[in-house]
This record gives structure tokens, C-alpha cells and sequence, in this order.
């Protein structure tokens, strides 16, 4: 960023707390690297200088007294909110078998390893650390909802949670991102989630910011022995969009299974760069990403399985499917094996509607656009049904559904 | 009921059909054999509506109205079926839910209400039990995984419950097991009625024995080279084509 005085006094600003010492380390360190560019590998297709501009403007009069604004999404889950950046800690009701603490007040290590993580930490007025016990079961899902109101001035928060996973735990999260307002907003979040040994998480990373909103999101796994994940993405919304799933499996024994849908329409760009590492084997990583791109989509999945990581299973799979002459997608599966006896796969296809298929629909009666959206539906269920929580389920089909309307109604123009 | 006039149609610049003219009366069955690549499922498609298909001369109509007029669901919904020589797999489109939509758009196209979700899964009930099909087949993707005869099975199960005018079936016999042979002839017989017609693509005597036609014709070279009554398909089944190619030749 241009103005790191600028950043460096708004991180003042949100100050003095348990957080005070932290935000002003991050603020020095992101005003001499600033934000990520296109040259550089993990950045090639997707550019942060509108994420740059927003953030300048927010800046220019940064305000740390926004009040709170949201909306429950029609989702039963034990809610959390962070609203433009700040948890809204009134509003959080006890959870059996879960501690929630703010993370001024909580006694964690914050790690300062990438660029997108010290501006958010310049920047955090707070984050949330969750502590889910050990042997629980979680009645309902956990959501946590990441919610952004602008309709005047550019808007730019943070939203960092840690969740650590108590042994033996079993536990649905929902990571639900969404905006109200037409004025142009950035969010930048990181989650961390710790599986521990035999624990089990069922996550739902579920997006849906208004055209004009841009998002960076970065989601960290550590696997721990016997962990199990069970992780579906979904985004539909925004401008521009990078998520980033790093996962790392340091123990044997771990399963994890992650998977997304994203939809691009002509104005949007929707960025997916997934990365596992196998450090140990013998364990199990699977993930399809799909894509729906009348617009930019980017597919990144990276599997490294380490030295020593006998025994690894990593399949990987992209699906993208094409729906105007302009669409463009850049889909790139890397593989980098150290270790023997590992099964590995990976496929990447990108392509149109099968065209035989779309006559055979239509001498059954049906018209064009409904053999395309029947299709095109089908498609894009095909990877949403792996969303693990049950939770979420009608409103993850409803929303596809809503979102593939209006991508391909206004193809049918 | 379809009328075929002088019809010549090409693919990729390469001329298919020749100059084809082909009857069929209302009530009446026709068999249409011939050798490989003689331009059977070519005639079919352009039936159909496939545009891959460029029609260059000559007219096809159904009870007098211009068929090639018409998108494919307007034909379909008018009662053209085209039972696929390969049905198509869609994954992930539920068959039960195509049959559904297939029926409701015909019905809304006649001005009917959509039809009741109970009497359609009646229906469809009853249409399997007479094709000897599992009902399971409903709750799967349309030809999803299905063997080859599950998947001629399933094209006649979409034709009893659409009910069409004219009924063009492209060797929907092929690759059929001796009790699916019987099935499909079975359910192909329970449509035939004075106000239908049906058109049967087939290389094989054996179907015809089941399924008794009013004329057979021989297409080879993309033209109707010979017609007659079923005798016609006994005769080629012994002397097989070349006897008539020499002749359309010559
Ligand atoms: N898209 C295409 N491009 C070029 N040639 C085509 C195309 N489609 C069909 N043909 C050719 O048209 C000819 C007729 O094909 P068609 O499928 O109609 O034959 P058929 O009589 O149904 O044969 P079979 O008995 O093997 O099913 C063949 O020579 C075929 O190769
Ligand atoms: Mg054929």
C-alpha cells in the first residue's frame, strides 16, 4: 500500500488492547512488503490492486466506530458474528462444550508469514479463538458469520478465528461470508483449524458477497492422527474472489476430504488455490473442485507429498465448465512426490455442455434453456451434494440454484 | 401421418441423404433396413431435428404441418419420439425427473395442468412393470451406467409415457437379450393403435417376428432402394444387400 503511515496510525487507532504491540509489528512489516503481485507464481492470474485501492480509500478516514450490521442467514447453527471486521461479542449465546474467547484477551501465538496476514493483523480490531473439548459431540453446527455493511464510504475488515479441536472431538462449521450495501468493500479473513488426534470436523465455507465486494480468505488445517475433515466451498458472490485451503498432514492416519463449487459470472472472478501436504503417510486426501465460469475462474491444486510420506493417498480432481465464448479459466494441478508407494491422481477437464446430450433433452420435450439449466444444475450438485452438513443443505441447493439462474438466463440474452 | 419428399441432407458438406421420399400412413408400421452408414440414423435424426444436419432440398411433414419448421421439442411435443440407436448418458439429471419434465411439457404444450406427482409415479410404475424394468432405474441418472439394454429399455419406458403420434425407434432392438427383445416388443405393441405410427430402424428379421410390420424398406446409399411387405425383410435376411445395391446401382 501506498501509505503506510496511513495503516500504521489506523492500527493505532483500534488500540489500546492485547492486541496493540501485534497490530503495529504487522502494520511496519505489510508497509514495506504491501500486497502480493501478479508477479509472483501463487499471483500470476488474480490482481490485488482493486483489494489495494479499496483499502486506500478506507484508509483515508478509517473508522473503528462502524456500528454493528447483519443478517442471520436461514441456516440452524449456533451463530458467531463478526460484523465489518468486529466480533459482536453481545450477541454470542453460550455453546455447550465450546469455549469462545476473544483473541486480545486469549493467549495465542500469532504467526507473521504472509503479506494478506500482516495487513490483517494491522488492521484486526479482533478475532475469535475457539476451543471445542475433548470427546464432545456438538449438538448444531457452529457459524461463524463474516458480515460486511457499506453503502456509502469503501469499507475494508479483517476477520481472523482460531478453532482448535479437542481430541476425540466431532464438530460441523459453517464459515458464512456475506454484505449488504453498494459501496465498494475488501474483506480479508484467515481461519485456522487445528484437527486434533481423532477428531472430526464437517466444515462449510459458503460465500456470498454482493458483486461489487472482494475477498481475500485463507483457511489452514493442521490434520492431527486419525483426524478426519470434511470441507465443502462455495462461492457464488463477489468481484473478486481468492480463497486460499492450505492443509497439512503431519500425522498419520488423517482423512480429509475437501471439495467446492464456484460460479463466475461475466463480471466476476473467482480464484481457488488449494495446497496439502503429506509430511507422514500412510493418510488420505481427496478433493473435486467445480466450476461454473461465464467470467475468470482460477483452479490451483497443489498436492506435495514429503519425503518419508509412504503410503499417501492424494487424489485430486477440477471440473470446469464453460458457458460463454469469453469465459476463461486457468486450471493447474501440481503434484510433487518425495515418497514410495503412494497413490496419486489428478484431472483436470474443462469443457462445454455435451451437446448431444442437450438435443437428446430437447427431443424429450424440453426446451434449449431448460436441457442447458437442467444440465448445468446437474453439474454443479454433483460436487455441491458432498457438502457434509446437513444444516446447510437447503439453502446451499436453493441458493445454486437462484445463483445458476441468473448466470444462465442472462446467456439465453 | 409423416410424409418424406425428396429429401437430401448433408453433414459437414458430405451429402447423407439422396433425394429420399418415404411414406408412412396413420396406424401403420414400417421397418427401415440397411446396410451400415447407408443413412438410417441420419434419416432419423433429421426427423428429429438435429441441426448438425443440413437439409438441402425436399420436405418432411407430420400430418401435413412442416416439421423441419420446428425445434426439436416443438417437434417432440407434437409427438415425434426418436428412440436413440446410443441413448445419451446425462449424469446427475435424474431420470424420474426428466420423465416428469418431458410429460409436463408436452401437457403444457396441449394446455393441460401438470400432472398430478402421484398418477405420474402411478404411470411410470406401470410402464416399467410392463417393460420388466426395476423401478430403481427411476431414482438414477438418465443412462447413467446403464448396460446397453437397460438403456433401450429406458427409451421405450420415455416412449409409453409421451405416448407419441409417430414413433421412429433406431435399432432399439440391438443388443438386446431374448427376454429384453420381448419386453421392448411388448411395450412397442401396447402403443400401437389406429392413430399412431411407428417407424422401426432394425437390422434384424428377428424383431419383426414379434413386432409384425405393414411395409419394410431397404435404405442404402442414403435412398429408399427398395420397399415391400414383410416378405422383404425374410428375403434379406437370406440374400442380405448387395443383390439390391448392384440393382440401385445398374
Ligand atoms: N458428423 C458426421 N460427419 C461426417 N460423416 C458423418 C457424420 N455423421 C454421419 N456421418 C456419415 O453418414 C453416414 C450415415 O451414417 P448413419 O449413422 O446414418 O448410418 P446408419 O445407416 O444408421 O448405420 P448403422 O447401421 O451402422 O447404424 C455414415 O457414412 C457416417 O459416417
Ligand atoms: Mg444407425
Amino acid at each position: 500500500m501506498s501509505k503506510p503511515d496511513k495503516l500504521q496510525s489506523a492500527a493505532e487507532q483500534l488500540g489500546p488492547d492485547g492486541l496493540s504491540d501485534l497490530r503495529s509489528r504487522a502494520a511496519k512489516k505489510f508497509g514495506a512488503t504491501g500486497f502480493p503481485t501478479t508477479r509472483m507464481e501463487d499471483w500470476k492470474y488474480t490482481d490485488l490492486s482493486i483489494a489495494s485501492d479499496i483499502s486506500v480509500a478506507a484508509l483515508q478516514d478509517f473508522r473503528t466506530d462502524l456500528p454493528p450490521s447483519y443478517e442471520i442467514p436461514d441456516i440452524d447453527a449456533h451463530w458467531l458474528v463478526i460484523s465489518n471486521g468486529s466480533p459482536q461479542v453481545g450477541s454470542f449465546s453460550a455453546i455447550d462444550g465450546v469455549e469462545v474467547s476473544l483473541l486480545s484477551e486469549a493467549d495465542v501465538d500469532l504467526q507473521f508469514n504472509l503479506p494478506l496476514s500482516d495487513l490483517n493483523l494491522a488492521l484486526l480490531s479482533d478475532g475469535l479463538r475457539l476451543t471445542v473439548d475433548s470427546g464432545v459431540n456438538i449438538d448444531k453446527p457452529i457459524g461463524i458469520l463474516f458480515f460486511d455493511d457499506a453503502d456509502t464510504e469503501s469499507l475494508v475488515s479483517q476477520g481472523r478465528v482460531i478453532i482448535d479441536v479437542s481430541k476425540s472431538a466431532s464438530v460441523q462449521v459453517i464459515e458464512f461470508h456475506a454484505t449488504r450495501g453498494d459501496a465498494r468493500k475488501y474483506a480479508n479473513v484467515f481461519v485456522d483449524l487445528n484437527i486434533g488426534d481423532n477428531a472430526r470436523v464437517d466444515y462449510a465455507r459458503l460465500q456470498a458477497r454482493d458483486p461489487s465486494a472482494v475477498q481475500t480468505a485463507r483457511l489452514s488445517v493442521a490434520a492431527g492422527r486419525d483426524a478426519t475433515l470434511r470441507h465443502f466451498a462455495l462461492d457464488t458472490g463477489g468481484k473478486l474472489v481468492r480463497n486460499d485451503l492450505a492443509i497439512d498432514i503431519a500425522q498419520t492416519g488423517a482423512n480429509v476430504d475437501f471439495n467446492g463449487l464456484y460460479l463466475a459470472d461475466a463480471m466476476q472472478h473467482v480464484d481457488n488455490h488449494t495446497r496439502v501436504d503429506h509430511r507422514v503417510g500412510p493418510a488420505h486426501s481427496n478433493q473435486e473442485y467445480r466450476g461454473i465460469v461465464k467470467g475468470r475462474a482460477v483452479w490451483n491444486g497443489k498436492a506435495v507429498v514429503h519425503e518419508g510420506a509412504d503410503g499417501t493417498d492424494a487424489q485430486q480432481a477440477n471440473h470446469n465448465l464453460l458457458v460463454a465464448e469469453r469465459a476463461e479459466i486457468n486450471a493447474k494441478p501440481e503434484l510433487e512426490i518425495y515418497a514410495e508407494d503412494v497413490k496419486c491422481s489428478h484431472g483436470t477437464t474443462v469443457g462445454q455442455l455435451d451437446e448431444n446430450a442437450v438435443f437428446y433433452l430437447r427431443t424429450r420435450c424440453l426446451d434449449e434453456e431448460q436441457a442447458r439449466r437442467l444440465m448445468t444444475h446437474a453439474f454443479a450438485m454433483g460436487v455441491a451434494h458432498r457438502c457434509p452438513i446437513d444444516a446447510c443443505t437447503a439453502w446451499v441447493d436453493a441458493h445454486v440454484d437462484a445463483a445458476l439462474n441468473a448466470l444462465i438466463t442472462e446467456d439465453a440474452e | 401421418m409423416l410424409d418424406i419428399k425428396n429429401l437430401s441432407a448433408s453433414v459437414g458438406g458430405a451429402e447423407i441423404l439422396h433425394d429420399l421420399s418415404l411414406s408412412v400412413g396413420t396406424g401403420e408400421v414400417h421397418a427401415i433396413m440397411g446396410p451400415n452408414g447407408s443413412g438410417k440414423s441420419t434419416l432419423a435424426q433429421v426427423i428429429a431435428g438435429r441441426d448438425d444436419y443440413d437439409v438441402t432440398a425436399g420436405s418432411v411433414t407430420l400430418d401435413g404441418e412442416d416439421l423441419l419448421e420446428l425445434d426439436p421439442e416443438e417437434r417432440a411435443r407434437e409427438g415425434v419420439f426418436l428412440g436413440f440407436q446410443y441413448p445419451v448418458e446425462i449424469p446427475g439429471v435424474n431420470n424420474a425427473y426428466l420423465l416428469k419434465a418431458a410429460v409436463n411439457a408436452q401437457r403444457a404444450h396441449r394446455g393441460l395442468d401438470e400432472i398430478d406427482v402421484f398418477e405420474f409415479l402411478k404411470l411410470a410404475k406401470e410402464k416399467m412393470a410392463l417393460l420388466g424394468m426395476d423401478q430403481k432405474f427411476l431414482n438414477r441418472g438418465v443412462n447413467e451406467g446403464f448396460s446397453g439394454g437397460e438403456k433401450k429399455r429406458n427409451e421405450i419406458l420415455q416412449m409409453a409415457m409421451l405416448e407419441p403420434r409417430l414413433a421412429i425407434l433406431d435399432e432399439t432392438d440391438s443388443g438386446l437379450d431374448i427376454d429384453a427383445l420381448k419386453a421392448v416388443a411388448h411395450g412397442v405393441n401396447a402403443l400401437r393403435s389406429p392413430e399412431r405410427s411407428i417407424v422401426l430402424v432394425t437390422h434384424y428379421q428377428r424383431l419383426l417376428d414379434y413386432i409384425q410390420p405393414d411395409h419394410v424398406h431397404v435404405l442404402s446409399g442414403g435412398k429408399i432402394v427398395r420397399s415391400g411387405d414383410k416378405t422383404l425383410a425374410t428375403e434379406l435376411e437370406e440374400r442380405g444387400y448387395d443383390w439390391l445395391k448392384e440393382a440401385a446401382n445398374g
